[in-house]
């Protein structure tokens, strides 16, 4: 049980990267949260500027990471340093989340829409009122699936000045220090997995009960 | 920048490293469609099918194991070079394809089915020009998803020895050379862009005489 042996014997240090790791999901995710749901809220009544947005979107997730992260270290103001890693992560998140706003918010049946506003109600009240409570399933699918991938994504960070749960993955390996690589991958993956849990329950409770038995919205992401 | 020892390396390893990427992506990527397809759909079939929604939620979940802790589990437990790079690349290709195809096949309207059945299909009939067909946009979106996850994950197979161009974005980090850096992640992007797109070709010319 040489790998529970490491792990006691470097609580300290675990304990640390696990914190940085966090921090850094949690500062990206409050990031991409604002800036991605609100612009899947603007695009919506533009198809044109959607495919755009969209489009680059999927641009982004086909760089492949660590690559993404190269790049951002050689734009001047970013260089080695934690905005490099959010911002890396907040571009990597803007698909899953801005593609589920867009088409959670277009989904909503045009009659309801027509019913809020022969109720009176302002677009603004529709869009708050009407549109995004019926959206929240789907959005927060797209949520969890980027919530997910940044959790995976942010162990690469320590190739640009990081210091997380990567650290013992990518020290693991430059040693071959078996303990350390598993140490690291488990703690990531539980990370990943409870947070994935943890969105899950957050889910049920913001959706209204009306909306449960309905489709969650699962199949908008492939 | 030192456009000058890219320009080097390029041509001194330029076509080696593209090629290693290639070959490393296209023999992971194949294993991984020839493995999964008929797995999920074995799982979608009778004495599996109860199990799908569990099925899922595990892959959904295994899907959050990072790349670079896959990449490195397989370091202990098979050394270094290009098999073991192989290997767990192709798991990690497989969830995506998995899953979509369990997911399409499962999606196919009951009514459908119902209607082929008492058209007198058989079982093998009713899947082969029934349900798969049906199911196709579904399970090329999940290869398309594979495609580009491989590509990407394949840069970071160069840390167990997998050889391709994360060689170069590596390198670059390492010595801090950002044309080094540049220069092997667009060529990567590249061509995650380029498979995406002609897998995504591939599936209209496939399915488009079907309205």
């Amino acid at each position: 049980m040489s790998v529970v042996n490491y792990f006691i014997k470097n609580i300290d240090k675990i304990w640390r990267f696990t914190v940085n790791h966090f921090i850094l999901i949690v500062l990206a995710i409050c990031a991409a949260l604002l800036i991605w749901v609100s612009v899947g809220i603007v695009i919506r009544n533009n198809e044109k500027l959607a495919n755009g947005i969209l489009g680059f979107g999927s641009l982004m997730m086909s760089i492949p990471s660590i690559a993404l992260y190269g790049i951002l270290v050689t734009v001047p103001g970013f260089g080695l340093s934690r905005r490099s890693a959010v911002f890396g992560l907040l571009l990597y998140s803007m698909l899953p989340i801005v593609r589920n706003v867009y088409i959670a918010l277009n989904q909503v049946d045009k009659s309801i829409l027509e019913a809020a506003k022969g109720m009176g109600m302002s677009s603004k009240q529709i869009l708050f009122k009407v549109q995004l409570p019926l959206a929240i399933p789907v959005i927060l699918a797209g949520v969890r699936v980027a919530v997910v991938m940044m959790v995976g994504i942010a162990t690469l960070a320590v190739y640009i000045g990081e210091r997380n749960l990567g650290s013992l993955i990518e020290q693991g390996i430059r040693r071959t220090h078996f303990d350390m690589i598993m140490v690291g991958a488990v703690l990531v993956s539980m990370m990943a997995i409870a947070i994935d849990l943890l969105m899950g329950k957050l889910e049920n409770k913001l959706v209204s009960p009306g909306l449960v038995s309905e489709d969650k919205g699962d199949k908008v992401v492939s | 920048m030192e456009w000058n020892i890219v320009l080097e390396t390029l041509s001194t390893q330029g076509m080696k490293l593209l090629k290693e990427h290639l070959i490393l992506v296209g023999i992971a990527l194949s294993i991984g469609i020839i493995i999964a397809l008929p797995l999920s759909i074995l799982l979608t079939r009778y004495p599996f099918k109860k199990w799908t929604k569990e099925i899922l939620s595990f892959l959904n979940t295994a899907q959050g194991v990072p790349s670079l802790a896959v990449v490195a589990i397989f370091l202990p437990i098979m050394g270094v070079g290009f098999v073991p790079s192989v290997i767990a690349l192709t798991l990690y290709g497989l969830l995506p394809i998995v899953r979509n195809t369990i997911a399409g096949i499962n999606d196919v309207d009951d009514d459908i089915l119902e209607a082929a059945k008492g058209m007198g299909m058989s079982n093998k009939m009713i899947l082969r020009k029934v349900e798969l067909p049906l199911a196709l946009p579904v399970i090329i979106a999940g290869i398309q998803t594979s495609a580009v996850l491989t590509v990407g994950t394949a840069t970071i197979a160069v840390l167990i020895g997998g050889g391709g161009l994360g060689n170069l974005i590596f390198t670059g980090i390492s010595t801090f050379n950002p044309a080094l850096i540049l220069t092997g992640s667009i060529m990567t992007a590249a061509i995650a862009i380029i498979l995406d797109q002609s897998i995504g070709f591939l599936q209209k010319r496939l399915s488009s005489h079907r309205g």
